[in-house]
């Protein structure tokens, strides 16, 4: 073991990761190899040196050995390096005297020759060593949190997470950009597997959310611009004219009755188009907030700028408004909850089921208005012609488990298909044959809900329908829509005809995912959902402090698992702000005023408007709080001032050096 | 080599028997049939389901699809050796022996089975003799049974025939039951009367 004075004493710990690093790399060769190196005061090897035993040994080293510098090779620092910072700390070093050489996910795993993947450990080693010989001590710096949050999406995720934080006794903002409240829920007549009314148990919590002291509601508003960070957001929301005074209006409906147009002639957006409506409409009876919008799209007045205004006339209460402009509003807040939800597959992309060609081919979003009591058809299935059908297919995996469209399995449709096979039949009397390729209960009460169905005698058919068609083959096809699929438990290619298709559409990320992704600086997985911080540990955080997901804007899911999600958002997002103060990482960058010549280069470069100049001394000064580290002024700084700890051209330089010269 | 063998197998809703599935459900033990699950764990369990031509998991899903004909003229439900290994095992709970009873008294009725399977000759037969003397007669049963499948076996049956009546275990005669001859026929009677005892 050399030692020169100049030298910090460094431990060097490789970690044998059970047989994960240990039958790739000779753990005994890279630690005799760490030993030689220069400075290097210890060097062991051990099974597992994120267990207690492990950590002990780094403490203890620490005190007796008087280890100044540590390095361990294991896994990712993703996922231990808080851990080893903290052992470090624990024994009395200062945690960023610390370097971690990953020699698992970028050795171990991926080299496929032993002698390779030895000599690969032993030059990443080498390099931790050299640079962690250079590293400095560094204080975490404190910021206080605030304690209001901003809920972004007022589905029964939104809605649940928004109840929660309010009864804390916390103030949340919810921001819904639709005109009310409600989401998907609000459309759905009943909900798996209890067959309990959907509004029943939502419109409760919609006029809890309106009428709580603590939550304020922005309907028919979207989030512009977040700036800052964890405990302490800034979050520009634009409110989008409704043309109506929210506070002015009482939902009295005056206005809907004396627009000039004198009949509804619009596609309803609540009703999926299947009823129509007028320019001013309220989306549905228990709209919250219950006030009515203006479109701006059907309007006269604001399409064509020529009309009789009944509707300002009608209004007693002086609430419309037909010259209303966006309004920008901001607010502060500790944390996000982004629960945006989800878009149901367009079955006009697979013209095989003859969606939009055939008139009865429907989407499970419009039969779920259809069997709504309060929906277009006050509740009754019936056909286009107004008959009512007397047998219906239900096809599962639209836009599901299929490569050409999405490959995911949509989890609700198997269980929203048996429950509109039941209402459907309860509703029409109609036989109903359910095309499903396999079918997934998983979930309380789920599977016995399948077996109520079998029961009921809906005939289910195994077998993906290759299409539907109204050539009839025979005298009793005629008239019909015919589906044909391969019936693959009996071993037959079946044609059946019925009156009318339902098509179960599967779940899709909404289509301005990437924008509010980039909003929040949160990510998507490949598909577009956003993505958790850990599939299973941490499943409603995000790779960006202070910010949680929740519902199916992470991924299809049931009312139940949204509603786990929205609570366990909301519980940690308040257990940000009961502690008080977010710690900041030290990787920030700092201007060397000296050297600064105040050219303001840095100040347009940095993403994070984390740089401003000191007019008095003429030089740039770093906000810590808003400095994220990236390292885009220390490079762009054409006098070389501006430096970024833990990643100082001293630490890198030596880093290199070490990769360079020991294999 | 031979022709390839080109057969149509698209199946017509037309060609089905709606009601057929009901027909079947309606049968004592059979009212479970729609539970089904198609686990095929009947079929994995049963000792005969090898030599059948549609396994039972098979003939519950035709069964409930209204495939009428192809299961009615099936052998699977002639095979059945009624051993009760699905009744046992079936997750779902269904008597699967009951149902192959219900399909084998459709076939009956339908005059749907092999005419020479010796199974619903024997049933036939049984339940005859039974009816006319109240009590069952080996000897004769199964004389019968063989000149309607398969008369020329009567002669390879002959020595086994000998055999049985030398060590008595078999009788010529007709037994008739004793007492009240009466009694069996009004409960006979009764049970026709009243399906839903069946």
């Amino acid at each position: 073991m050399s030692q020169s004075p100049a030298c910090p004493r460094i431990g060097v710990y490789v970690c044998h990761c059970g047989m994960n690093i240990a039958k790739q790399v000779a753990v005994e060769a890279v630690t005799e190899f760490a030993a030689r190196l220069p400075g290097v005061a210890v060097a062991r090897h051990y099974k597992f040196m994120c267990s207690d035993p492990g950590q002990e040994l780094i403490q203890q080293d620490i005190k007796e050995s008087g280890l100044e510098r540590v390095v361990v090779a294991s896994c990712s620092p993703l996922l231990h390096e808080a851990t080893f910072r903290k052992a470090c700390a624990a024994g009395g070093l200062n945690p960023f005297c610390f370097q971690m050489a990953n020699i698992r996910e970028q050795v171990a795993w991926v080299t496929a020759d032993k002698g390779r993947a030895t000599s690969k450990a032993k030059a990443l080693i080498a390099a931790a060593v050299e640079r962690v010989s250079r590293a400095q001590p560094l204080e975490r710096k404190r910021l206080a949190v605030g304690d209001k949050v901003v809920i972004v999406g007022g589905g029964i995720a939104g809605i649940h997470a928004a109840l929660t934080i309010a009864d804390a006794g916390k103030k949340v903002y919810l921001v819904e950009r639709e005109p009310t409240i409600g989401g998907h829920m609000a459309k759905f007549d009943k909900t798996f597997p209890t067959l309990d009314c959907a509004a029943c148990i939502l419109t409760p919590k919609m006029s809890s959310v309106k009428n709580h002291p603590n939550i304020e509601l922005m309907s028919y508003s979207e989030v512009e611009k977040v700036e800052g960070f964890a405990g302490n957001f800034k979050i520009t929301i634009q409110k989008k004219p409704r043309y109506v005074h929210e506070e002015l209006c009482v939902g009295c409906g005056e206005c809907v009755d004396a627009c000039v147009f004198p009949k509804a002639k619009f596609p309803s957006e609540f009703d999926e188009g299947l009823a129509l409506r007028k320019p001013v409409y309220m989306p549905f009876p228990q709209a919250t907030p219950a006030v009515v919008v203006i479109d701006p799209n059907t309007c006269l007045q604001l399409t064509k700028g020529k009309c009789k205004q009944k509707c300002v006339e009608a209004c007693q209460r002086g609430a419309i408004d037909l010259k209303q402009e966006p309004e920008q509003v901001e607010v502060e807040a500790a944390a996000v909850i982004v629960a945006t939800g989800f878009k149901t597959f367009d079955p006009r992309g697979l013209p095989q089921y003859g969606y939009g060609r055939y008139g009865n081919v429907y989407t499970s979003l419009e039969v779920e208005r259809m069997v709504n009591a309060s929906g277009p058809t006050g509740g009754e299935v019936v056909l286009k012609d107004g008959a009512k059908p007397r047998s219906v297919a239900i096809i599962h995996c639209v836009g599901s488990r299929d490569k050409k469209t999405h490959p995911w399995c949509s989890r609700v449709c198997c269980m929203y298909s048996l429950k509109l096979a039941h209402l459907v039949k309860e509703r029409s009397g109609a036989d109903v044959f359910s095309f499903y390729i396999d079918m997934r209960t998983p979930g309380k009460g789920y599977e016995e809900f399948y077996d109520r169905l079998l029961e009921e005698g809906v005939h289910f058919i195994r077998g993906r329908v290759s299409h539907i068609t109204d050539w009839a083959m025979t005298k009793a096809e005629e008239g019909k829509l015919v589906v044909s699929a391969e019936d693959s438990l009996i071993g037959v290619t079946r044609r059946i005809p019925v009156d009318m298709v339902i098509l179960s559409v599967g779940l899709e990320p909404q289509p301005d995912a990437q924008e509010v992704r980039k909003k929040f600086n949160i990510s998507c997985s490949q598909e577009g959902w956003f993505l958790e911080r850990h599939p299973k540990l941490a499943p409603v955080a995000t790779f960006t402090d202070g910010v949680w997901i929740a519902g199916a804007c992470q991924g299809p899911k049931d009312i139940p698992d949204t509603v786990a999600q929205a609570g366990a958002a909301a519980s940690e997002a308040l257990a940000l702000i009961d502690k008080g103060y977010v710690e900041i990482e030290p990787n920030t960058a700092e201007v060397d005023p000296e050297a600064c010549s105040g050219c303001k280069t840095c100040l347009g470069m940095c993403p994070y408007h984390a740089i401003r100049r000191d007019e008095e001394k003429g030089v740039a000064v770093v906000n810590e709080a808003l400095c994220k580290g990236c390292g885009t002024c220390v490079a762009a700084c054409p006098s070389g001032a501006i430096s970024q700890h833990m990643f100082t051209d001293d630490e890198i330089y030596q880093e290199l050096e070490g990769i360079l010269s020991y294999v | 080599m031979p022709g390839l063998q080109i057969q149509r197998r698209v199946k017509y809703q037309e060609e089905l028997d709606a009601d057929f599935p009901r027909r079947v459900a309606d049968m004592p033990g059979a009212a479970d049939l729609n539970r089904c699950i198609q686990c095929g764990t009947c079929s994995a369990t049963c000792p005969v389901s090898s030599f059948m031509d549609l396994t039972p998991r098979r003939v519950v899903a035709m069964t409930r699809a209204g495939f009428k004909e192809e299961v009615l003229r099936s052998n699977t439900i002639w095979l059945c050796a009624s051993c009760y290994s699905c009744t046992v095992e079936c997750p779902k709970g269904i008597k699967i022996t009951d149902v192959m009873y219900a399909l084998k008294r459709l076939a009956i009725q339908e005059r749907a089975y092999p005419r020479h399977f010796p199974t619903p000759v024997l049933a036939r037969e049984f339940f005859h003799k039974v009816r006319q003397t109240g009590r069952s007669n080996e000897g004769q049963i199964a004389t019968v049974m063989i000149l309607k499948t398969n008369p020329l076996k009567l002669l390879r049956q002959i020595p086994l025939g000998l055999k049985l009546l030398v060590k008595g275990r078999m009788s010529l005669w007709t037994e008739k039951m004793s007492g009240n001859k009466r009694q069996l026929q009004d409960l006979l009677d009764y049970m026709d009367t009243h399906k839903e005892l069946r």
